[in-house]
């Protein structure tokens, strides 16, 4: 067994892409595994990549666009949520949740597991004066759904899950991951997305005017010292 | 004798519909009771489907075949 608190996993961790992939994966695996019923990490890449779900491999004109993005600087990697292509790069601070739930109890799902990661954020937001954080979808946003964390109404955090069976028990882990644009304009990022749908031969098109940089919202947050308050609201919620 | 493999009626709330993105061994294949078989995904959530008991599978539903929960998405000849 793990005898780690979650407290002592609130340090901001500098990771490449892959590697802060494969942390989230083993947050999850750890629950899995009953190491422990609930852990919070956060990272923030040094390097930068294009991040989707394996499932867009399938697409034709895959290996052309792959190699497309990777002229840009923009390599493409899997991750193991779902949704739709996302960038991340030093501008983006990405936050996992993962802990154990039974199915069946009073502890629902897909809502539950994003209110249980996107309400504390709003929180958090509110905390540090932004009084109009709701979730929400992003309509002209990528990888948009039903529960970004939004600032008047432009897509600040995307959130996505993961759920799978703990070992030797019909308890699930969840997973669930959120990615803030914190740097740069969203105009930068959103140009990356649009090359892909480019290269793919997907004529949908991204909107920056969809997305909102942290950075925009509070000029001047110390985010280092920002942060931790956003992971103990997470860590207390449970 | 034949177990289907069907998407949990728990897996989710709603009537959304889910997707499947992902089949984690071939059609034919020999799997063992609570190997990882599929991967469903509704509403940017990835959920893994298991295998109920051992057999050999045969495939149902295809990857971006669209499922609702119950749908019987494969079956497991023991």
């Amino acid at each position: 067994m793990t005898a780690l608190s979650p407290l002592e996993e609130f340090d901001l961790q500098r990771p490449t892409v892959e590697g802060g992939l494969a942390l989230d994966e083993a947050l999850l695996e750890s629950i899995c595994q009953g190491e422990r019923r609930f852990g919070l990490i956060a990272w923030s890449s040094t390097d930068h990549a294009l991040v989707m779900p394996r499932r867009h491999e399938r697409l034709e004109g895959f290996p052309m666009a792959r190699r497309a993005l990777l002229d840009r600087g923009w390599p493409i990697l899997f991750r193991s949520t779902g949704g739709t292509p996302v960038p991340q790069s030093p501008a983006v601070v990405n936050v996992a949740l993962a802990l154990r739930c039974r199915v069946g109890s009073s502890a629902a799902h897909l809502e539950w597991g994003y209110r249980r990661l996107g309400d504390p954020w709003c929180d958090w937001l509110a905390s540090l004066g932004v009084q109009d954080a709701d979730l929400g979808s992003a309509p002209g946003a990528y990888c948009d759904g039903r529960f970004n964390v939004r600032i008047a109404g432009r897509k600040l955090v995307g959130t996505a899950q993961r759920w799978r069976r703990v070992r030797g028990c019909k308890d699930m882990a969840m997973l669930a991951h959120g990615a803030m644009q914190v740097g740069e304009t969203p105009e930068a990022l959103v140009e990356v997305v649009n090359a892909f749908q480019d290269a793919i031969g997907d004529p949908q098109r991204f909107h920056a005017a969809s997305h909102v940089a942290l950075a925009q919202a509070l000029p001047g947050l110390d985010l280092d010292s920002a942060l931790p308050g956003l992971l103990e609201r997470l860590a207390e919620a449970s | 004798m034949t177990t289907e493999i069907t998407v949990p009626e728990d897996l989710w709330e709603g009537d959304t519909e889910g997707v499947i993105t992902a089949w984690l061994v071939d059609d034919g294949a020999e799997v063992a009771q609570g190997d990882l078989v599929a991967e469903v995904m509704v509403e940017k959530a990835q959920y893994e489907i298991e295998a109920p008991v051992s057999g050999k599978l045969s495939i149902a539903r295809a990857e971006d075949d669209v499922v609702a929960k119950g749908t019987t998405i494969a079956r497991l000849e023991a």
